[in-house]
């Protein structure tokens, strides 16, 4: 079998603008006249191009050409920021800060990048969940994802990186900001999932249907024109872009190791605790019929400690049994509080149940002399 | 000690001296002694009361002979238990957490007990609630019984008076003799009315309840 060496590839999947004439079909209107380019494939008419020059200037980009991107110190200082390696041109780097709400030109913005980054992303991080906290419910999951790789948790990245947004996009504007404007209507969808059929609108979008319906996060993808997104929505979504499309930028650049490494050290370095994501509705029913699906014996509440019982703020402590083992335990200022906080605590108890800090992804398995894998622990499912 | 025993009866001496020189300049501060009124005694039995000898978790191990080699203090301040750490029972079969603590059980003493009583098997009262108790006491007929009685008179045949003659719970009888529609409807409309009744005090009383609810629930109380 062949190992795929993507960092050979990096020379031509450099020129972005080699399917630029396929893409011209497709969007006619956008790529008219367009003098900004750095590959050779478009190389060959500069004469009639140049010819134009001549007669009129040329209309103005929608962002600023490619061939100030060697110029920009912002670059260059983003780029060493963020220690990339040296097979990444500032050109790729200048790109993906370009976003299409800015130039619309898949050739020239970074949807494409920022796809490839996004899938990139998403799966370290399911897996690292998965394996990391292999009982988390569903829904859980998929919060925990977005607190990770979501667009907003990107932002944050984003903005740690020192990434800024110019005023307006345009061909002035220093390429080492970012371009991004609101307000206009996406010309582009950048947005990716399954869309649910319309024929049957009234079935229920149960969760299990997320996993291959709708999008990465469990999110419902419309193919009607959606309601307008909000200011802060738009601008998450442009500043999270450009953290996806730098990380696929290197994979494309450098291949599957760094990608890895990068996207451990800016991303899945982020702390999250997922005990704060659950909220229950009938915890005491929910921990007896896991006790029942498990074997277990009934849970019983028992009264471990009290204080200022006929005081304004007594305090009880309650711990939940079963049989003789204790399963969790919960304070409150009344029994039926301190007995729903100890059943919460011990169904967290249950769905945080890790392997330990040090688990093992399937993508270890990719790097050279791995030892042989051991399967993971797997969850039966959740309780009800 | 002793000088604090010959300022005092110089202080009190020096008071109404102190009054004549100033008699209105300064009364607030004339009535606040210049030394404190708690004398060694006092300080003494009160330092005396609060000594309090350290709770055994602190003192090394008496177990082994006296000054033993190294021995572990173990005493993490109360805190709220984290759900990180997964009780025994949830451990899955394969987990080598589960293997050792089964290997420290087998042994004489039982370290992973909460506390000493807990090792000894003495477990803190139960709570009393309402639960679960299955019975599994009624069969065909008395199910056919309890639909008869709810259509033919929801009013007098009540849920509660249901379950108290066939000794279910309330919920078995919601389930298996459900009430006629209308008067589900009639019952719907009496809470309703109810409800328009209550005045601004009482309806805010029970939002807020339902929020405390959804927020204990959240985790966020």
């Amino acid at each position: 079998m062949k190992r795929i060496r993507p960092s050979r590839w990096s020379g031509q999947l450099l020129q972005a603008r080699c399917g630029a004439g396929i893409a011209a079909a497709r969007q006619p209107f956008l790529l008219a006249a367009r003098s900004q380019s750095t590959s050779s494939a478009a190389a060959h008419d500069s004469s009639s191009t140049t010819s134009t020059l001549i007669d009129s200037p040329p209309p103005s980009l929608p962002a600023p050409s490619f061939s100030r991107a060697a110029q920009s110190a912002k670059l260059a200082a983003l780029h060493a920021r963020l220690s990339l390696s040296k097979k990444i041109p500032l050109q790729t780097l200048a790109r993906a800060l370009v976003t299409p709400s800015a130039d619309a030109n898949p050739n020239f913005n970074n949807t494409n990048l920022a796809y490839l980054g996004s899938t990139i992303v998403n799966y370290h991080v399911l897996e690292y969940l998965v394996c990391k906290w292999p009982r988390l419910p569903m829904a859980i999951l998929y919060e925990a994802l977005r607190a990770y790789a979501g667009d907003a948790s990107l932002q944050q990245v984003a903005r740690r990186w020192g990434v800024e947004s110019a005023a307006a996009p345009g061909e002035e504007v220093d390429p080492g900001l970012l371009q991004w404007k609101a307000g206009e209507e996406q010309l582009v969808n950048t947005r990716w999932g399954y869309v649910r059929s319309d024929k049957a609108p009234a079935w229920r979008r149960g969760l299990s249907s997320r996993v291959v319906l709708d999008n990465d996060f469990g999110d419902q993808v419309s193919s009607l024109e959606a309601e307008k997104p909000e200011y802060d929505t738009l601008q998450s979504e442009a500043f999270g872009s450009v953290v996806q499309a730098v990380i696929g930028a290197i994979y494309t650049h450098c291949g599957r190791e760094e990608v890895k490494a990068f996207v451990k050290s800016h991303i899945l370095s982020r702390e999250l605790d997922p005990s704060t994501l659950f909220e229950f509705k009938l915890p005491t029913r929910e921990l007896a019929m896991l006790c029942a699906r498990e074997g277990f014996e009934a849970p019983v509440a028992r009264l471990e400690s009290e204080t200022g019982r006929l005081s304004r703020t007594p305090v009880y402590v309650v711990g939940i049994y079963s049989g003789n083992e204790k399963l969790g335990e919960g304070a409150g200022p009344s029994l039926d509080v301190a007995r729903r906080q100890a059943s919460m605590a011990s169904l967290k108890a249950w769905y945080l149940y890790s392997p330990g800090n040090k688990v093992r992804v399937p993508s270890d398995m990719m790097e050279e002399g791995a030892k042989p894998w051991k399967a993971p622990y797997i969850d039966i499912g959740e309780i009800i | 000690m002793d000088l604090r025993s010959l300022i005092r009866p110089a202080s009190q001496l020096l008071t109404p001296l102190r009054c004549l020189s100033a008699p209105r300049a300064v009364t607030a501060a004339v009535s606040l002694p210049l030394t404190s009124s708690r004398g060694h005694k006092t300080t003494a039995r009160t330092k005396r009361a609060l000594k309090i000898s350290p709770h055994d978790s602190f003192l090394p191990s008496r177990t082994t002979e006296f000054p033993a080699a190294d021995s572990i203090i173990y005493n993490p301040p109360a805190s709220e238990a984290s759900p990180a750490h997964t009780p025994f029972i949830f451990l899955p079969r394969n987990d080598p957490r589960r293997l050792a603590i089964t290997r420290l059980r087998s042994t004489a003493s039982n370290p992973t007990a909460y506390d000493s009583s807990q090792a000894n098997g003495e477990l803190p009262p139960e709570m009393r609630y309402k639960r679960r108790q299955p019975k599994y006491n009624l069969t065909k007929e008395h199910i056919e019984e309890m639909r008869r009685l709810r259509n033919e008179d929801p009013l007098t045949w009540s849920v509660q008076k249901l379950a108290r003659k066939f000794e279910c719970s309330t919920v078995f009888v919601q389930m298996a003799a459900p009430a006629p529609p209308e008067h589900l409807q009639w019952l719907k409309g009496k809470l309703e009315r109810k409800m328009e009744r209550w005045g601004p005090k009482k309806t805010a009383a029970r939002e807020d309840r339902k929020r405390r609810a959804e927020m204990l629930y959240r985790g966020e109380l």
